[in-house]
């Protein structure tokens, strides 16, 4: 196993209260695998991704609890210094919004070969042709020339393609990209998903691929974890969960996408609103949302149960939501 | 089908490009929109999809009258409304009204919920006497599903999606009879867009409303519309109803599109052809001739950098009367299904 995440716990305080963001939340990626984290927002699948890579605020963040273990080691027993060793080198990440990950004053080049001579003490004409070499691998045309340009000379798909060259650098064993597409246009993001899926396979790396987007999901990942309220409330293989949900809010989120190949009806609708992570409702989070909630569900929270091998649902009624 | 309601031709936006500071010099124009013609029914709901860049704000903007167009024109119930002024203009403007992207920026933070649906009637107060605007906002909250005694209330009180439900409310103080919605669900949440666009599927019927809905999201353009028009680099490439469009698209860019959108149903990814465009929208201050989709297009040829393809049915389907027979803009339309059939779920 390649990353291993257990029990993990993160809260933030803040002026109103403590947030829990990330209540116990376990999932695992093997090299060469494609995770999906699916949620909307405030369900806790960047602060986790977070954790993972190290890059928390903290304070006002705490991990309060679990294990992120990474080819055997707890990244969380490490120290800074250590840590700063694996980011980048063994786990990069990619952010949303390339444009305001990279640095505006600096050339492209300029920061692409940075993670040489930072992390390979390499002289800095080395650097810039491994930079050159980067950009020719995720397909900017005409690299030489454009290593010396700066990130505003980049149109946004290109820029994307930047930070997944930057994280490419050093030949991570994990890739953890947060929305890699969300702020691109649908056919400059089926380019950077096919080129991403492409380098994943030939560097047999594993992504964890945090999005919102159902569509996406299908299109490249392996398996899936859907998060609610800071738990991963369904987790398993693409094709079943799409077939069959375990789970009712993921059922109520494929329920509830307008579909290209049909012209619809009514569509379903989740009723009311995502909680708020200052005050989680107690059992189940989604049970005031949910069309199958009764009584158990408002006391107790539901564990993650076995579906299958594979599968696991966090709903005491599983069976039902799965046959009906 | 119903009578034309608003009748759009020859649309045209530049926005000048200038050098110097004090003596100001013309170098060139953005050329947002670039001879955009459509037609909006009575009644009907008309997509407009395209990506960002390709001018679809800009019309939703002129359509409103927040810009004035180059050149063309926007008929109202036959009416060009591009000349009007003064009075005319008002009584106009109550009749169209638009539904803003964005619900976190589109509320003044400062004003009530009460002030911002019922502003609108400082405006018209002919539409709502004084003492009466306090009982037809609550009216407008209960119509849209918020609770009516929220009046009081400001806008950061409120979730995005009970935001974008105060500018729908708003944009219907007047009983206007078009809504111009420009990406009205993008910034929401996969479980709460669902609620608005239902919401918004309801008041259409209730209010006997016609909208022009912009979006980028193709699956959502295709739930909401009767008709849809697809823009490139501020023209419209193609035009038709959902069908035409979604199931039988000719234009090449068209069918890039759709076949880009990723579906939902891991089992497609297997059996589904993707085009792949090269490159990016040019931009558009330097539109290449003829075609201008031809820089990024798989089935370019000489003719299309030397002839600027009409948007109208196809020669080669003039004389058929399936549903390839509508408006494209290609020189080379070929029927061409990209979207993979339904499949039983």
């Amino acid at each position: 196993m390649l990353l291993d995440v257990r029990d993990l716990h993160v809260e933030f305080r803040t002026r109103d209260g403590i947030a829990k963001a990330v209540n116990g939340v376990t999932y695992s990626v093997d090299a060469g695998e494609t995770l999906a984290v699916l949620g909307e927002s405030g369900s806790g699948k960047s602060v986790t991704a977070q954790a993972v890579m190290g890059i928390l605020d903290m304070p006002p963040g705490r991990i309060t609890g679990g294990e992120v273990l990474f080819q055997g080691r707890d990244l969380l027993k490490l120290k800074e210094e250590e840590r700063r060793k694996v980011r980048g080198a063994e786990m990069a990440m990619i952010f949303q919004d390339a444009l305001s990950a990279l640095n505006p004053v600096l050339t492209v080049g300029d920061q692409l070969g940075e993670m040489f001579v930072v992390h390979r003490g390499m002289s800095k004409k080395d650097a810039r042709a491994r930079a050159v070499e980067l950009m020719d691998r995720v397909r900017i045309p005409g690299a030489k020339e454009r290593v010396r340009q700066y990130p505003h000379q980049f149109s946004g798909g290109m820029r994307q393609r930047i930070m997944i060259a930057m994280a490419l650098a050093l030949e991570p064993a994990l890739i953890i990209a947060d929305e890699p597409t969300t702020a691109l246009d649908v056919t400059v993001q089926a380019q950077v998903m096919e080129l991403l899926a492409e380098l994943r396979r030939e560097l047999n790396m594993g992504l964890i691929l945090i999005t919102h987007d159902l569509g996406v999901v299908a299109d490249v990942a392996d398996r899936i974890a859907v998060m609610y309220a800071g738990r991963i409330v369904e987790s398993s293989p693409v094709h079943d969960i799409y077939k069959a949900p375990a789970h009712p809010y993921t059922r109520g989120l494929l329920d509830s996408i307008p579909r290209l190949d049909q012209k619809g009806q009514e569509l379903y609708a989740i009723k009311g609103l995502p909680p708020s992570l200052l005050n989680i409702p107690p059992g189940c989070a989604f049970h005031p949302r949910c069309p199958m909630a009764r009584d158990v569900c408002r006391t107790d929270v539901p564990p993650l149960y076995e579906v299958s091998e594979e599968r696991g649902s966090a709903c005491h009624f599983w069976r039902e939501c799965l046959h009906g | 089908m119903a009578e034309p309601i608003l009748e759009v031709r020859g649309l045209v936006k530049h926005y000048p490009l200038t050098t110097g500071v004090l003596f100001k010099k013309q170098v060139g124009s953005v050329k947002a929109v670039d001879g955009v013609d459509f037609t909006l029914h009575r009644g009907e709901t008309l997509g407009i999809v395209g990506e960002s860049g390709c001018g679809k704000s800009t019309v939703a903007r002129m359509l409103v009258n927040l810009e004035k167009p180059t050149a063309g024109v926007i008929r109202y119930k036959g009416e060009d409304i591009t000349q009007l002024t003064g009075k005319a203009l008002k009584a106009v403007r109550r009749n169209i009204q638009m539904v803003f992207q964005d619900p976190y920026t589109s509320l003044n933070p400062r004003m009530t919920v009460g002030d911002i649906i019922g502003e609108p009637y400082e405006i018209h107060p002919e539409v709502a006497p004084k003492g009466d605007r306090g009982r037809r906002v609550q009216e407008l909250l209960e119509v849209v599903g918020l609770n009516p005694e929220y009046i009081n209330r400001y806008p950061h009180q409120f979730s995005g999606g009970q935001r974008q439900r105060i500018g729908i409310a708003r944009g219907l103080a007047l009983r206007p009879e078009i809504i111009v919605a420009d990406e009205p669900v993008s910034a929401l949440d996969v479980s709460v867009q669902a609620q608005v666009i239902n919401l918004m599927e309801r008041l259409q019927n209730e209010f006997d409303l016609s909208y022009i809905f912009i979006a980028h999201d193709l699956s959502i353009v295709r739930h909401i519309s009767d008709r849809v028009g697809v823009m490139y680099l501020g023209r419209i490439m193609e035009i038709g109803t959902d069908e035409e469009i979604y199931d039988h698209p000719t234009h090449p860019y068209t069918q890039a599109l759709l076949s880009a959108v990723p579906v939902p149903d891991p089992e497609a990814r297997e059996h589904r052809e993707r085009i792949i465009l090269a490159g990016d929208v040019p931009s558009p201050t330097n539109i290449p001739s003829g075609c201008r989709f031809r820089t990024r297009c798989f089935k370019a040829r000489e003719r299309c950098a030397l002839e600027v393809p009409a948007l109208a049915v196809p020669a080669e389907f003039r004389l058929t009367t399936g549903p390839a027979a509508h408006d494209s803009a290609c020189l080379f339309a070929e029927e061409k299904q990209v979207v993979p059939p339904e499949e039983t779920r």
